[in-house]
């Protein structure tokens, strides 16, 4: 039962980091674009999310969804609140990475003749993922925790099983130390992860 | 190289920047020929730089213009006066124009030969195995063939700029611009730099070089400018600005730089090469 809702937390919190990656990526770009109705649009989207509590944004994507006619499992929703609300979190982080490359590397590029685009893609990105390897765990580890909340719209997730399961044994202490210890076990292997993606990443440098 | 070149590759007329309030330049006018080696020299802050980033477009210039071989860069004309160009037609009035930075600005996590095959590979369309190739052949001309696969941090500061080289000559531009390319090194490291240039130039690749190796400058040079505060204050071949200066504050730099320099006489001197100037086989 226990591993059957840490399973569920992991797949969606890590569906979300995961999504949130790419659009974190391009609302980087949009919060440093010159073009200053995408920088603005882009600015008031993450000081919206990065300002509100995430089980406000939760309960809103919950409600919201199925008034727009989108009848989506409780499961969907919490995903995409999830990834809505790190996604303004990685963009962040990935701001931090794009001020650490010497705007010398992309005038080298353009005098080379590449293109913004090419240029994000071959020289930028590759370059902000070494950066904020150490960040991004961190995020993830936020992520992973605040995924309890999404107890409170019914995904049986670890901190609703554990709910369930305390409901009917009537032993909290020890239920909840369990998933304490699942969820720091996790958040481990989640380091261990984020420290070697960094040497490997780190191999030419 | 006396024949008269059909048209200059690089035409600047009353070209003037300001950056807010400050002018950094203020109506520059020059044209670089074919196979012509230019330098540029003068105090800090006088503009050089500047100077180099107009011309690669890398500023956008106030007013006067910049022309690539006859195309005007940067902007375009229409009836009310200069329009700013669009990112695709400056890239197309730009491409043979290459650039050498004084702090190298490689890409650190990509090899010496990607390094320097990523331009051509993207921007020519060529398969990745021809882009190779050439690549090579480029490293090969500056001397760094087997340090392909390695990475810049690997390198020395020297072999790093040298890798600069090979990635702007990888594009085969018509001219390249060098900004202070030797200013970050140890002064042990400057010679192999000077000799890939001289080696350049004698190939008759033209270049414009921001530098204060009056040495290099002496003997490597068809015409050295001489910029202070935003304008050319003279201009001419080596042998008569570095020997019968005429402009005071032309003596006056000339003067300060070999005060300073002769307390480094045994250090591969460059003094009294000047009398050689504008020798290029
Ligand atoms: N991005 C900028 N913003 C504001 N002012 C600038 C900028 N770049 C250059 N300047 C100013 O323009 C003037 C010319 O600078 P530039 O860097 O071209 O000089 P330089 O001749 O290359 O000097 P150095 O020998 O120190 O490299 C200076 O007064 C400088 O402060
Ligand atoms: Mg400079």
């Amino acid at each position: 039962m226990l591993m059957w809702g840490a399973g569920m937390t992991v797949l969606v919190s890590g569906t979300a980091i995961i999504l949130g990656m790419p659009l974190g990526l391009m609302l980087c770009f949009g919060v440093t674009s010159s073009n200053p109705w995408v920088s603005r649009f882009s600015r008031i989207y993450q000081s919206v999310w990065r300002g509100t509590p995430i089980l406000v944004q939760l309960l809103i994507i919950y409600y919201l969804l199925p008034l727009i006619g989108l009848n989506v499992a409780p499961i969907l929703a919490a995903i995409i609140a999830l990834t809505l609300n790190t996604v303004a979190f990685q963009a962040e982080i990935f701001r931090g990475g794009l001020l650490a490359i010497p705007p010398g590397q992309m005038e080298a590029a353009r005098m080379v003749g590449i293109r913004k685009w090419a240029m994000r893609y071959h020289v930028v990105v590759p370059q902000i993922f070494r950066l904020v390897i150490p960040s991004l765990v961190n995020e993830t580890i936020s992520i992973l925790k605040n995924s309890s909340l999404v107890s409170v719209i019914a995904v049986t997730e670890l901190m609703r099983v554990s709910q369930q399961i305390v409901a009917t044994t009537y032993r909290p202490f020890e239920i909840y130390i369990t998933a304490a210890v699942i969820y720091i076990l996790v958040n481990f292997l989640l380091s261990l992860i984020g420290r070697t993606a960094e040497k490997r990443l780190a191999g030419g440098t | 190289m006396t024949t008269k070149p059909l048209e200059p590759i690089i035409k600047i007329r009353d070209l003037t920047k300001t950056f807010g309030t400050v002018s950094a330049l203020s109506g520059i006018s020059l044209d670089v020929d074919p196979s012509e080696v230019v330098c540029i020299i003068g105090p800090s802050g006088s503009g050089k730089s500047t100077l180099l980033r107009c011309i690669g477009f890398l500023e956008e210039y106030t007013s006067g213009e910049v022309q690539i071989e006859g195309r005007l860069l940067g902007y375009r004309r229409t009836a009310s006066g200069l329009v700013r160009e669009s990112e695709k037609n400056i890239d197309a009035v730009r491409r043979n124009v290459g650039m050498v930075f004084q702090h190298f600005n490689l890409w650190p996590h990509m090899t010496v030969l990607d390094n320097v095959t990523l331009g051509p590979r993207l921007t020519k369309r060529i398969p990745t195995g021809r882009a190779r190739g050439q690549g090579r052949h480029a490293l090969a001309k500056v001397g760094l063939e087997s340090f392909a696969d390695r990475y810049p941090s690997q390198l020395s500061g020297g072999q790093q700029q040298r890798v600069g080289i090979a990635r702007a000559l990888a594009m085969e531009p018509h001219v390249i611009l060098f900004d202070e390319p030797t200013s970050a090194l140890d002064p042990q490291l400057v010679g192999e730099v000077l000799d890939t240039m001289k080696q350049l130039a004698s190939d008759g690749i033209t270049m414009v070089v921001v530098t204060h190796e009056m040495g290099f400058a002496a003997q490597v040079a068809d015409r050295v400018v001489f910029m202070d505060h935003g304008q050319i204050v003279e201009k001419g071949p080596p042998v008569s600005l570095f020997n019968a200066p005429e402009s005071p504050r032309l003596r006056e730099f000339l003067d300060t730089w070999r005060s300073r320099n002769m307390l480094f006489q045994n250090d591969a001197s460059v003094t009294g090469e000047g009398e050689e100037g504008g020798a290029r086989s």
